[in-house]
């Protein structure tokens, strides 16, 4: 069997890594950085490691960096697992036990995540895997992997979590009033303001909208002025 | 007396008086009639010079203040009442630790009917910048002379 995977693997090396994408899906990036982790299977190990089942269900002490890999990322990693079939319809992994392929998918997400939580650096990861008995030329090849999607796995962390509504545009309309059905020559000038926000969790939100006279949209102009001023002394401090 | 006076006028006839008069100034303030027009539509109505110089002088004393209330009645969307800002720099954040991600947060207070509401929201910088780019050109096309002939020839 581990001679199935040793040529299985030497067929991965030479296989080109794939394009990264700029909005790097999660599963994706996961994939890329869980090939070089499966070739490295170190089922007959006895140290245990976070590739091993008992490990990562929390049943066993990880040694060596056991305050990383946390339970709490365990969850996010599960997150991030999203859909078995993705891994399991990859024709590259076809001969691989399918258990073992979604527990090592789990392990190897939860060590990304965590190392891209923590911006942990290359000697940082080199170390751990280390501990975990993976050999320098898997260390090396999921490093050069790590090191190339670093950027989009930390825009795509940053990005998760909660704040308030996020305004993305402004559209404004300038009216003059000339009556109403209560009131007739009321010749005035108005303006209508629609800020457009998104919602961090569902993406889209009712726009909001206000009318203004133009005393009140320079008063609204002149707070956002000081704003960009005090961020800007802010950036040369 | 007075009291007597009023007693001797059924209910309706004053109900019908008072429509009517509340009717005469709502419409002459809601048109903004001029004078001598206000005065040539209550001639026809037959009533004695001097009734017709008190009603015209209720006209003009109360007309703006009849004209701002009918004012509030017209549709009307949220108006902006003030905005209060904060400069808040997100450290870290339980996905990602170390961050410097610089943000204004803001709470824009609104009227609607009487209600004041506040929402708050968030912005980043660049879009900051945007913003306050935008609404400054808003502001300069009242200057423009396309807006500024608009309201000369429109008084």
């Amino acid at each position: 069997w581990e001679g199935d995977v040793k040529a299985a693997g030497a067929q991965r090396r030479t296989a080109p890594p794939g394009t990264a994408c700029p909005s790097a899906s999660a599963p994706r990036l996961l994939l890329r950085l869980l090939i070089p982790c499966l070739l490295a299977l170190p089922f007959h190990s006895e140290t245990p490691n976070v590739f091993h089942f008992k490990v990562f269900v929390g049943k066993v002490a990880f040694k060596g960096r056991a305050a990383v890999f946390s339970t709490v990322c365990w969850g996010l990693a599960n997150k991030c697992v999203i859909s078995n079939s993705f891994i399991l319809d990859d024709p590259d992994l076809k001969d691989i036990d399918p258990t073992v392929l979604k527990h090592c998918h789990a392990a190897a997400a939860t060590c990304i995540l965590e190392a891209g939580k923590q911006k942990a650096d290359i000697s940082a990861i080199s170390t751990c895997l280390e501990d975990c008995k993976l050999d320098k030329e898997r260390i090396e090849q999921f490093c050069t992997e790590y090191q190339k999607n670093k950027d989009a796995l930390e825009i795509l962390l940053g990005s998760i979590g909660r704040s308030p509504l996020h305004i993305t545009d402004v559209s404004w309309r300038l009216e003059y009033q000339i009556k109403n059905n209560q009131l007739h020559k009321t010749y005035q000038p108005s303006y209508l303001v629609t800020l457009n926000v998104e919602n961090s969790d569902s993406g889209s939100h009712p726009d909001v909208s206000f009318s203004c006279t133009m005393e009140q949209l320079q008063d609204l102009v002149g707070k956002l002025k000081d704003a960009a001023k005090s961020l800007e002394r802010a950036t040369q401090m | 007396s007075m009291r007597n006076y009023f007693l001797n006028i059924g209910i309706d006839t004053i109900q019908h008086g008072v429509d009517g008069l509340v009717y005469l100034l709502t419409e002459s303030s809601k048109l903004m009639i001029s004078e001598v027009d206000f005065q040539d539509s209550i001639h026809v109505l037959g009533f004695s010079d001097e009734l017709n110089k008190s009603l015209l002088q209720l006209y003009l004393d109360n007309r703006k203040e009849i004209r701002s209330i009918l004012g509030e009645l017209a549709p009307r969307l949220p108006s902006y009442h003030s905005l209060e800002w904060r400069l808040d720099v997100q450290l870290a954040s339980r996905s990602l630790r170390q961050q410097i991600k610089p943000a204004v947060t803001m709470k824009l207070h609104l009227n609607q009917n009487e209600d004041q509401t506040a929402q708050v929201l968030q912005t980043d910088p660049a879009t900051l910048l945007h913003l306050i780019q935008q609404l400054e050109q808003a502001l300069g096309e009242m200057k423009m002379n396309h807006c500024r002939r608009i309201v000369r020839n429109m008084k």
